[in-house]
């Protein structure tokens, strides 16, 4: 159990920086994700809390201790590799025993914890095969079980179930996240599908670019996201961006398209401060925030022309081509209109976002 | 290794070329084989006896190669009257003893190579094969001066150094290749695990032993079937096996039955070797070439 601070931490590779002035701190017993496409530099950031890289530049503290200078094995982490990196010659259960076997325990204690974790996971009678004699979703669960044995201070899950068939993945991410709340040790958790960090997640840290963009939780995160990259990233599928000119003052401001000029609510405009007032900005919806008619609702509805229809099992995606860019919105199966056919979106502005043609950042 | 039934369909070329491979191979084993069964009969027969020639076109005649009483005479003269006791223990402390010095460092030095960045890394490596491009007899000379003034010349120490010299670029060059194909998460997982990085190293030796097995056993055969060094550097305090025999073939006489004799007491060692472990070594060595 164990606060993890991140402070001012930096990575660089030769001259490139992988990681740049990363501040976090995962509160003791939380389920912190790090989220972000590969080469943002989560790995590596995990793997300075784990100890298997060397800190270019800050501290990493876990409570009050500094442990930028202890070897991996003084740190007390337990870590759950991407591709398992479980011992091939050993069997499970000696996968499992290892780290009790390094720190000296003796044969009892192993046996029992051993035992322990691998009824925990539901691999008992798994005990005594090896790692090549096992499926994908087994190895990763001895993994776990090598990780939870120890009883230690952190876990570090480093794109645990990212190998797995989708139907296992979702299984895990309930368990690994029981699991968590059962033992109730902080767990940091890297991963790249945004589905993982949302759905498991106490706390998310998106990184991009080796840089944080967002710290918060996920529903912060997909509900409130600081930028358009974020909010790009985060929602599947994904928050679909057109470029709007903003006309007029005071309180009738509007977004401006070829296709539509839809007016923003009261509160809305005081956040788009005055600096933005009279240039572009890039409007941010998300496929369930409008919903799709083939009659004009109003005015202030999007006209489109259907381009596809994917029927998703319960939800439908319909895409529209609008005179420069198509959008996506998902809809129930029953709809009814046909590729090719007029069709008129309605933006629900509660939840649509507008981001700063430049810079990206959001202004709601 | 993955190996898959390959799909073929007969065309008379295909029957054509098969009957040649058949011939082939035939000619071919005759041509391996003979020399080490001329040498395994001669070894128990008699001066005499061994000297009985067919006829050239005296099919028949052949008969007379399996005609003779087997004596163990001259095996006994190996030991009695030469010392080839000594010899065997000579080339097996000097095959042995430069096979494990090889594996230890160049295990350690192939570690390093496959897992340590350090700047120079890659000339280092070149450097370390280029030792073993210039042939040996290039550098005999030199090696010879250096090794008589350090007084290593006719001694054991002085052969194992020598076959190391030779063993350990191999060693590190072959163990790389192996170090490579271990995935590094494993060492990372045991350090988090509670390993010091050498324990780490030591952990994964299992995965890597088809490997080092390959390679003692190619450096054992290196070293026993030396002749060079072991004239040279060895002659004298540590003659080995292949300088021994070659010393039965005296200005007066040679002993040819003693040299047969001594030719299978060298051979059989690294033929019962090559069978037991051949599974083993050709797994050792394709395993490191193939990316599995």
């Amino acid at each position: 159990m164990a606060t993890v601070t991140i402070r001012n931490v930096w990575k660089y590779y030769g001259e490139t920086p992988a990681v740049k002035d990363l501040n976090i701190t995962c509160p003791d017993g939380s389920f912190v994700s790090i989220l972000g496409p590969s080469g943002c530099g989560k790995s590596s950031t995990m793997r300075m809390i784990a100890g298997l890289e060397h800190i270019s530049s800050g501290d990493i503290l876990f409570d009050e201790q500094r442990v930028n200078d202890l070897a991996p094995k003084d740190r007390d982490v337990a870590m759950v590799f991407e591709n398992y990196a479980l011992y091939p010659h050993k069997s499970v259960y000696e996968n499992i025993a290892n780290p009790l076997r390094l720190r000296g325990a003796s044969e009892s204690t192993v046996k029992e914890r051993v035992e322990g974790a691998a009824k925990l996971l539901e691999i008992s009678h798994l005990l005594g095969r090896r790692p090549h004699e096992l499926s994908g979703g087994q190895k990763q669960r001895v993994a776990i079980g090598r990780a939870i044995v120890r009883e230690p201070k952190l876990f570090l899950f480093d794109e645990p179930i990212a190998h797995l068939d989708a139907k296992l993945r979702a299984h895990m991410r309930g368990e690994i996240k029981h699991l968590q709340r059962t033992l109730g040790t902080t767990m940091i958790y890297v991963t790249h599908d945004q589905l993982e960090a949302l759905s498991m997640a106490d706390y998310i840290a998106v990184m991009h670019d080796g840089e944080l963009q967002q710290w918060g939780t996920p529903s912060e995160i997909f509900n409130n996201p600081v930028n358009a990259w974020v909010a790009g990233f985060v929602g599947e599928p994904a928050m679909n961006f057109l470029t709007c000119g903003i006309k007029g003052e005071g309180d009738g401001v509007s977004l401006m398209h070829k296709n539509f000029e839809i007016p923003l609510l009261p509160g809305q405009v005081r956040q788009l401060n005055g600096a933005a007032q009279t240039g572009v900005a890039r409007m941010g919806v998300r496929p369930d925030a409008m919903s799709i008619s083939m009659t004009r609702p109003s005015e202030a509805a999007i006209r489109g022309e259907i381009f596809v229809n994917e029927l998703l099992g319960g939800d439908m995606l319909v895409e529209v081509e609008l005179d420069d860019c198509r959008i996506r919105v998902k809809t129930t199966p029953e709809f009814a209109g046909k590729p090719g056919e007029t069709c008129y979106l309605t933006v629900n502005r509660d939840k649509w976002h507008v981001f700063d043609a430049g810079d990206g950042h959001a202004y709601f | 290794m993955a190996s898959r039934d390959v799909v073929s369909y007969d065309t008379p070329l295909s029957r054509a070329l098969s009957i040649f491979g058949t011939v082939f191979v035939a000619f071919y084993l005759v041509w391996t084989l003979l020399p080490f069964v001329v040498m395994f009969v001669s070894s128990f027969k008699d001066m005499l006896e061994a000297f009985k020639l067919p006829v050239v076109g005296d099919w028949a005649g052949m008969t007379v190669f399996f005609d003779f009483s087997p004596t163990l005479k001259h095996y006994t003269t190996l030991f009695t009257e030469n010392s080839f006791g000594t010899y065997i223990m000579n080339s097996l402390i000097a095959a042995g003893g430069s096979a494990v010095i090889s594996v230890i460092f160049g295990s350690l030095a192939a570690y390093s190579l496959s897992r340590v960045d350090f700047r120079g890394k890659q000339d280092l490596f070149f450097w370390i094969i280029s030792t073993r491009m210039a042939p040996v007899v290039a550098v005999m000379v030199p090696l010879y001066a250096i090794f008589r003034s350090l007084d290593l010349v006719g001694t054991l120490p002085g052969l194992i150094l020598a076959y190391t010299t030779f063993n350990l670029p191999f060693a590190i060059w072959m163990l790389k290749g192996f170090f490579d194909n271990v995935p590094y998460a494993i060492e990372e997982a045991q350090m988090v695990d509670g390993a010091t990085r050498f324990e780490a190293f030591r952990s994964i030796l299992p995965l890597v032993a088809p490997g080092i097995g390959a390679f003692v056993v190619l450096c054992v055969l290196f070293a026993w079937n030396d002749f060079l060094f072991a004239a040279i550097i060895g002659s004298g305090g540590a003659k080995t096996l292949p300088v021994a025999t070659r010393e039965l073939v005296q200005p007066q006489n040679i002993q040819w039955g003693s040299i047969m004799a001594a030719g299978v007491v060298t051979t059989a060692p690294m033929m019962l070797l090559g069978l037991v472990i051949r599974k083993y070594l050709v797994a050792g060595l394709t395993m490191g070439a193939v990316k599995e």
